[in-house]
This record gives C-alpha cells, structure tokens and sequence, in this order.
C-alpha cells in the first residue's frame, strides 16, 4: 500500500515536472522595490543627520517622487509591455514598490520608466489614485505636478546657521526617462527587481551642488531645477 | 473547449455565492449601509474602516452620543458643549470648559472632512476616528466620566439598549461599539459647499482678491524668479486644505515658539526629540468661524495669525523647513524669518480663507442636536 502511495505521488510530480519543462506559463508576476539611500546608508526621516557628498551635512525630512510609464522590453524578441496608466508616487514614508502584476511571459532584458509626470497627465487635475492633486505633489491648480520633492535641513557652512534646503522639481522639461539593463528576468519565473535611488546623485553628475553655495535654497522652477532634473536623469536611479 | 469547461464551473461557484448571501441576509434585517457623499474632487483613496462601516443606524446613534450629557460626570455637557455646529464645531474659546468648569490646555479642534485624516489630537495620540471619540468622556478635564460608567449608564437607559442593536446587532454596549458609533456620525460631517467647493466645480468666480489670495495660499514662494507665494499650502494640502493623513508628515513645528519654551507636542507619541514642538495642521475648512487660533488658541483673530506667519516666527531645531525657507525676498543676512509678504497680500489671503466658509454645512439639520 505504502508502495502504491510513493508511485502514485512520484507519478504525480513527474507530471507536474514534465509540464514546467514544456509550457512556459502566458503571464509571470513582476514586481519592483525601491531602497532609498544617501551617502551609503539607507534614507531615514526621523531626525538622522547624513553627509551630502560635498560634506556637508543634511537632515532629511521628506523625500518623494514620480515613477511613472513603466515598460518592460525584450530587446532580442522586440516584445515589449507598458504598463497602462503607469503613475507611482514612491515615498520614503510611504509607498516604496511598484505592483505591476501579471505581465506578458518574456525574457526581459530592460526596464524603461521615467521620473516625473508626462505632459498629458500633467496638465490635468481631475485625476485620482496616486494623481490625486489632493496629495502635496501637485502645486495648484495651474502649475501640475511635483515630480521629485525632497525637504530637509542642513548647516550653513559659511554662517553656521541651520538653514532649509526645499527642492521642488516639476514642470515638462523636467520629465525624465531611463533605461536601465536587466539581467536575470526569465519567462514565467516570477520576478522582484530591487531598484536603488540613490540621493547622492540628486547633488552630483553632471552638476555639482553645493547647498551652502546657493543663492536660494528654495530649488522650484528656474535654472537650478533643471540641474537637479539633469541630475536625477543620471545614475539617481539604477537596478541594485 | 478547455477554457469553456472553467469558465461554466466559475459562473456557477458565482451564482452559489450569490444565493448564499441572499440567505445570511434575508433573516435578519441589519443596519442600513450608507455612503459617505463627498465630491468627487475629495481623495477618493480612503476606503471606509472594514470593521466600522457607515450605517443609517450606526451614524443617528451617534449622533445621539455626540449630544448625550450623561456622557458626562455631572451630565452638565456632552461633546458638542465644545464642538458647536454653528461655530464648525468649535467653543470659540481659547481653552474649552470641562465639567465643574475644569479647563483644559488644548483649542477645541473643528470638525470636518474627519474621514480623510488618519491621526487625531493636536498631538496625534489617537490613531483612529474610534479610538479618538471616546477619549474626551474619560479624560478628568473633559467630561470625567470613567467609560465602564458611561457603558452602564447607556445600558440602563430605556432607548440605547435597543439603538445599539439595531446598529451593531447587540443590546450589549460596549466602549468600543460607543467609540464606533460617534465615529461614524462624525465621519458625515461632510463640509463640501462653500464658495470655494463651488469655484472648484466652476460654478462661480472668485473676486479678484479671493482669487490672489487662493494663488498666495498654494505657492511657496521663490524669490530668485519673483514667484510670491503665501506658503500656507505646503501644510494645509489641496482641496481639503488639510494636513498630510500619510502617518505624522501632517504634524509641523509652525514657529509659536523659540527653543527653550517649545511644547511636547507630537514628541509625546513618538518619543522622538525631532518631533519637539509639532502639530497637527489642521482642515482649514470653515477656518473664519472656528477662532481662536493654534493647538492653544493663543490667536484671536486671522489678521493675527497671517501676521505670526509674516513677522513673528520664532526659530527653533525643530522649526518645520517650509517655514524656515520660504520667503518672498532674497537672504539679507539677517537670521530672522520672515515671509515678506505685503499687506494687501495678507488681506487677499484672508479674503480667500473666507471662502471656505460652508453655511449650508453649519445649518445642516442632520448635524444637529437630535433632542431639541
């Protein structure tokens, strides 16, 4: 009898082998996470002090962003998936993954996003879920949205005084999109991809910022957001 | 013909649990669920609380409560002694009146638009409309009545036996199911028609002042490009001008008080020294009827209130970096904060703050008292 259960459940799991090695299931769960670090340590809201890479220090209070048009592309077989009305607002504090859910079996080989709202989303208001303009990402109700907010305080290397440092980055130029190689994605194997954004590199590459050096430390609009926006278009964000 | 198979099976599972809740509900007629009927333009994001949902039962009980003097030691006051609908449930003092005319050192809060804020108290102790509504019956400043008191009182009474069942299913009063139910009526305090809610549904103009001061109010300002801004926005978020309900990002040091003199505050719930000093920033809806002003209401008037934000903030550690950093002129080397904005700006903010007043939501029949 003993003998009869061990074939039966042996039979069984050849089975369950056999069609795993056959069909490759139509759909795979791909979900990502996201790490927030600054000067190598993981972002923390709560008072902590952390040393910007000119040195000086900085007491981070509140660190949000869009991630927004994800698309997954296999660029040997062409298969692409974009993901539909794709608007994640990440938070340090809040939401830090990106469900996508089921997607189109493939190999992945990139991950296409952008940081930001894209003009057509963001020249409306009557939006909902994380678009919701009654969140404080939107300005009002001409301006759009917030695309990266980070607030917090520093000392003032030339005075010594605690001062704020407020960058509000937004507006149409402002929106950008990265592509970062995948490895490691396979067809119907369920996947998490862990992405680092990495603060740093909102102060660096290809503009040097140094807080203490500004003229205001309000950073919204103007020229100075642009540098931060071409800073988070580089290296901010990659795959851990 | 495969996929069919499956497809067949699943109807009929459906249709299985369609008649079973047909039968669980048949028998027994339970409370009425309602939904709450706010505008769309509101967060739509927040689900009612799976174990307290909104019930035409459940919302007029509490209401009952809201107005219940036996809630109370002496049965001289209930919660609307200090929360009265004519002044957007405030007591237009700058400390209420408990029983035996005790007196507590906190602003009576207005009530409105509760369901999209997610921590309550000027401190933020309590994490839930539920949580919160039974904490003023207990408290020996308030109303001083020990709640295993008040739960025997409403048990004895001839009515509340059978309101509490026909609204959660049982005679057996409890503090939670008195917490659940003042919640849920407080939940309906829905403010969603003052002149502001109908400029957002383009239904009227704003004078040209109301419309400078809305624009002052939502921008922080950035002198380099000579964007002038109000900064009131960045605390008091979107069409609920109200704080942030993401965990106790709504909660700010707004400046009241330099370092050596700075209150607990939210410090008190996290323990957390970063948090010296801060508070809930509250809905400004109804904000002209709802004086005096501040977590102590140490404010008269608003003219008061944009002058401390213009003139008088005082710096300290935990001195909230919006308010630090805004400024609608460029660092002069002093270290004074100040907002620079000009009086006319001051008055074109005020003159837009009026427009949240909703006189339809402070004569609403359904907020008021049930035993009048």
């Amino acid at each position: 009898m003993k003998n009869l259960i061990y074939t039966a459940l042996f039979g069984s799991l050849l089975i369950f082998s056999s069609c795993q090695d056959e069909e490759t299931p139509a759909t795979m769960a791909l979900n990502i996470e996201l790490e927030h670090v600054l000067a190598g340590q993981a972002l923390e809201l709560n008072g902590k002090s952390f040393t910007l890479p000119s040195g000086e220090d900085f007491t981070p209070k509140k660190f949000k962003y869009y991630i927004s048009n994800v698309e997954l592309r296999n660029s040997v077989s062409g298969e692409t998936y974009v993901e539909p009305e794709s608007y994640h607002l990440i938070s340090e504090d809040g939401n830090k993954s990106i469900d996508l859910g089921m997607v189109p079996s493939s190999d992945y080989d990139q991950l296409v996003f952008s940081i930001g709202v894209d003009e057509i989303a963001n020249g409306k208001t009557d939006q909902t879920g994380d678009l919701d303009p009654n969140s404080d990402m939107a300005w009002n109700w001409n301006t759009g949205y917030k695309f990266l907010v980070l607030e917090g305080e520093f000392t003032n290397s030339k005075t010594n005084e605690r001062q704020g440092l407020v960058m509000h980055i937004g507006t149409n130029p402002n929106y950008k999109t990265i592509t970062q190689p995948l490895s490691g994605v396979r067809a119907g194997k369920a996947t998490t991809l862990t992405l680092n954004s990495n603060l740093d590199e909102l102060f660096l590459d290809p503009n040097t910022l140094e807080v203490s050096e500004l003229e205001s430390t309000t950073i919204m609009f103007g020229e100075l957001a642009g540098k931060v926006a071409d800073n988070y278009s580089e290296g901010f964000i990659s795959i851990k | 013909m495969r996929i069919q198979i499956p497809a067949w099976l699943g109807l009929v599972c459906m249709c299985g649990l369609l008649s079973c809740g047909n039968k669980s509900e048949n028998p027994v007629s339970g409370p009425t669920p309602i939904s709450l009927d706010a505008p769309d333009y509101f967060p739509n994001n927040v689900a009612m609380p799976a174990d307290n949902p909104l019930t035409e039962q459940g919302v007029q009980l509490g209401r009952m409560l809201f107005y219940e003097k036996k809630l109370s030691a002496d049965g001289s006051i209930s919660c609307a002694s200090c929360h009265q609908q004519q002044k957007a449930f405030t007591d237009g003092n700058q400390f209420s009146f408990g029983v035996h005319d005790s007196i507590g050192d906190m602003n009576a809060m207005s009530l409105s638009n509760l369901h999209w804020q997610n921590r309550f108290f000027w401190n933020g102790r309590a994490a839930s409309l539920e949580e919160q509504a039974v904490q003023p019956i207990e408290d020996e400043r308030e109303m001083n009545l020990p709640i295993a008191e008040a739960v025997s009182r409403l048990q004895a009474d001839d009515q509340y036996p059978a309101l509490f069942q026909s609204a959660f299913g049982k005679e057996e009063i409890s503090a939670e199911l008195i917490g659940k139910a003042l919640a849920q009526f407080q939940r309906t305090l829905l403010s969603a028609n003052s002149k502001f809610d109908a400029w957002i549904r383009n239904e009227v103009q704003l004078t040209p002042g109301e419309q400078l001061g809305l624009e002052l109010f939502f921008t922080h300002p950035e002198p380099s490009l000579q964007l002038r801004g109000g900064n009131c926005g960045d605390c008091h978020l979107g069409f609920l001008t109200a704080g942030d309900p993401n965990g106790f990002t709504g909660f700010h040091n707004n400046g009241l008080d330099a370092e050596g003199n700075l209150a607990t505050g939210l410090m008190a719930v996290t323990e957390n020294p970063f948090d010296q000093g801060k508070f809930k920033a509250p809905g400004l809806r109804n904000i002209a009827l709802t004086g005096p002003y501040m977590h102590d209401g140490r404010f008269q008037t608003l003219e008061e209130v944009l002058d401390h934000y213009n003139d008088h903030i005082q710096n300290s550690p935990t001195l909230d970096v919006l308010i630090l950093e805004a400024s609608n002129e460029l660092p002069d080397g002093s270290n004074a904060v100040k907002l620079h904005l000009s009086e006319d700006e001051k008055k074109a903010i005020i003159a837009f703050l009026h427009t949240l007043t909703d006189e339809e939501f402070i004569n609403n029949p359904k907020f008021s008292d049930p035993f009048n």
